[in-house]
């Protein structure tokens, strides 16, 4: 009943044609691209790899087979855990985390610093330098910190010049050139969130607070973090996402030993070919990271709506 | 009063440090393009060349995949454009209750990883293909197998987010009165819409096409999944970085670099000069204009800035026509053969000295002499292996300490002299 009004309503407002036309775009955005993907790809992760022939016969059920193998790995005896995967796994949760925290750390002084500085040319030339690197290729981006941190690159030299070492440090090896690429890759976009909300902080409060007396952490503590919630949020849970998602830093940057999860996923799908297999640890890296950003949203009190401010 | 000026220099190394780590590797990959050097460093400086330029330009690979990003650019700015668009009027309209639920809808895109939407969207529509019932061959299975159909769609599905919060900005200041009296007048609902809201969205639009079409551009989590036969840039030049890296990259980085710079200062000089003749409307500022300089510079740095790259860049691409590294490429051949050379000579100096040492101390100790024979060849052996001559460091001083516990050190160690 009452659908039917908002549906009555909503062609009165735009005329048939625009509302056909508006409704249609959404629809195939949301049912075909969006909606549709995710619940095929989740009941794709739930079959068998079976040949084409046999697809839709009587093997064709559904198993939660993929899914044992990231816990067990191959053997079917249920002893012995898949190890290498979940240490994959874990690692990259991890170090997504980390990098996040970093981040926030690294972006918050700057954003707090641009956000008060009303408009001078400084801070107008800085805005532009921080735009550049925004819309450099990722994957060049990622192999200019190759160049950096490689066996004779740039960094090696200069501490061998200095004398700090007397041997190369393998940087690639040891994940440093990883982490390092991942905090870079994706730094803006916990800049930018901040310094939005930053920016529409009155500076009066701050003065207030200055004048009766409190000290400058407690500005902070109290009037400035709280203002920048949304924003800190909103930045630390796309960072958190896309370096957990990440796939060309990890290819680029990681060492030969170390994997990241997102290259397991591309393994099944292009080396191994097991679709199923590759779809059921998509499905695994996307629950977790969801669950984690959802908990965390909960934690701190913010809402879905403040992402993408 | 010191106190202050502690913070700014706080600040300032900050800032400093900030910024060397954002702007720093790409400085550092613009100039390893210039370096003749066919391992993309700095530090080791050969020759300076455009040589890097000529082989990226003549690589079929590349190009191919230009032509392809900008295909898959394209298609995507006007699926994605249009349903981000459709989706902000939507959202403007919809029903309060629902409306938190649709935004959580239409903004998770972003937030899902590329890599699960490229891999949804390439099984979604084997899925559908199969369906269908498209066999091998038909059209409907072409299509749905099709890289560049698959890429456009994937990656439509989250840009399509990032254009519909551009678009959401702007329709926040739209007075709705507008078309209400647009429709009062007698136009329909479609002339409304094209003569009264796409004009006033056309500047979110144009923001929102750029906005798209550098996504795609750049984008590869997704791409790599989708694309299948086909390559796009960012694919040819993962799989360039990954097999092994060689400094014609670093000439596109440049070349990308450069465009960036250019069209970040002209949107800027654009701004600038906007804002100045607004002034200048107001009567605040004075509509004099220097000398010198022409009216669109005036208190514009960026756009004296632009003019000062243009000519850089024309100047570089002048010289890249007439220079040529060849002479300077000879004589770092002949260094390195110079090098070489002396390396070699240390090393046969060493060899004679320790020669002369042992017959010394062969003569010496006769008895001791064929118990060490044969360790003598495993310290010597490697020096003159291939492998480090090639290396940048071999000093000859090194290996000897190092062997000269294998093929000395035992001489003279006492349970030696027990064990006879």
């Amino acid at each position: 009943m009452k659908k039917k009004m908002i549906f009555s309503d909503f062609f009165k407002n735009n005329g048939v044609v625009m509302g056909c036309l508006l409704i249609g775009l959404v629809s195939f955005w949301l049912i075909f691209l969006i909606i549709l993907p995710q619940l095929s790809m989740l009941d794709y992760s739930f079959r068998f790899n079976l040949p084409p022939a046999e697809v839709g016969g009587p093997k064709d059920v559904y198993t939660l087979s993929n899914y044992q193998h990231l816990i067990y790995g191959s053997d079917t005896t249920h002893q012995t855990y898949n190890t290498v995967d979940l240490k994959v796994f874990v690692r990259t949760i991890i170090a997504a985390m980390l990098v996040t925290i970093f981040n926030i750390f690294l972006c918050y002084p700057l954003a707090y610093f641009l956000g008060q500085s009303k408009g001078s040319g400084f801070v107008r030339l800085l805005v532009v330098l921080l735009i550049i690197p925004y819309w450099i290729n990722e994957i060049l981006r990622a192999f200019a910190l190759r160049i950096i941190f490689g066996d004779s690159g740039l960094l090696n030299e200069a501490l061998m010049f200095l004398h700090l070492t007397s041997e190369p440090i393998d940087f690639i090896r040891q994940d440093i050139a990883l982490y390092a690429g991942l905090g870079y890759a994706y730094i803006l976009l916990m800049l930018f969130p901040m310094y939005n909300v930053i920016e529409s902080l009155d500076r009066n409060q701050i003065e207030a607070a200055r004048d009766m007396g409190a000290s400058w952490m407690r500005i902070h503590r109290r009037i400035v973090i709280p203002h920048a919630k949304p924003g800190i949020v909103s930045g630390a849970t796309m960072v958190f996402m896309l370096s957990a998602g990440a796939l060309a830093a990890p290819q680029i940057l990681g060492g030969p030993s170390s994997l990241w999860f997102t290259q397991l996923v591309y393994q099944w799908f292009n080396d191994s070919l097991n679709w199923q297999q590759g779809a059921a640890y998509a499905i695994v890296l996307l629950a977790s990271t969801i669950i984690i950003v959802l908990t965390v949203m909960k934690i701190f009190k913010v809402n879905m709506g403040d992402i993408g401010k | 009063m010191s106190s202050a000026n502690l913070i700014r220099i706080a600040l300032g190394a900050y800032l400093l440090i900030f910024f060397s780590y954002l702007l720093g590797p790409l400085v550092v990959m613009s100039l390893t393009a210039f370096n003749s050097s066919s391992f993309p460093t700095v530090s080791p400086w050969a020759c300076f060349s455009y040589e890097w330029f000529d082989v990226l330009f003549n690589d079929k690979h590349i190009r191919d995949g230009i032509y392809y990003s900008i295909v898959i650019g394209i298609g995507t700015v006007i699926l994605s454009v249009s349903m981000g668009l459709a989706a902000s009027i939507v959202l403007t309209q919809v029903w309060p209750k629902l409306r938190s639920t649709y935004y959580t809808m239409i903004i998770a895109p972003i937030l899902i990883p590329g890599v699960v939407l490229g891999i949804s969207t390439l099984v979604f529509w084997d899925r559908a293909g199969a369906f269908l019932g498209a066999t091998d061959g038909s059209f409907l299975h072409g299509l749905f197998h099709n890289g560049i159909f698959l890429t456009i769609l994937g990656q439509s599905s989250f840009i399509a987010s990032y254009a519909m919060l551009v678009f959401v900005a702007r329709l926040q200041r739209f007075d709705t009165g507008l078309t209400e009296a647009a429709l009062d007048l007698g136009a329909t609902h479609t002339q409304a819409f094209r003569k009264i809201l796409l004009p006033f969205m056309r500047p979110a639009i144009a923001s929102a096409s750029v906005l798209a079409f550098l996504a795609s551009f750049e984008n590869y989590n997704t791409t790599t999944f989708t694309i299948i036969d086909y390559k796009t840039l960012t694919t040819v030049l993962a799989q360039k970085v990954r097999l092994g890296i060689n400094p014609s990259i670093s000439s596109l980085a440049f070349i990308i670099i450069v465009l960036t710079i250019f069209a970040a200062l002209a949107f800027e000089a654009a701004n600038r000069n906007k804002e100045r003749k607004l002034a200048v409307r107001k009567g605040k500022a004075s509509a004099e204009k220097s000398g010198v300089l022409p009216g669109f510079m005036t208190g514009n740095p960026a756009a004296i800035v632009l003019v000062l790259l243009a000519f850089v860049v024309i100047v570089l691409v002048g010289t890249a026509q007439k220079y040529s590294p060849e002479a300077c490429k000879i004589q770092v051949r002949e260094a390195k053969q110079v090098e070489i050379q002396q390396r070699i000579k240390e090393l046969r100096e060493a060899r004679r000295i320790k020669d002369e040492a042992r017959a010394a101390e062969e003569a010496k100790q006769p008895a001791q002499a064929p118990a060490n024979a044969p360790q003598n060849s495993g310290a010597f052996g490697n020096v003159f292996a291939p492998g480090n001559l090639s290396e940048e460091e071999a000093p000859a001083s090194d290996p000897a300490p190092s062997s000269g516990t294998g093929a000395f050190g035992n001489v003279f160690d006492p349970n030696n002299l027990n064990s006879e």
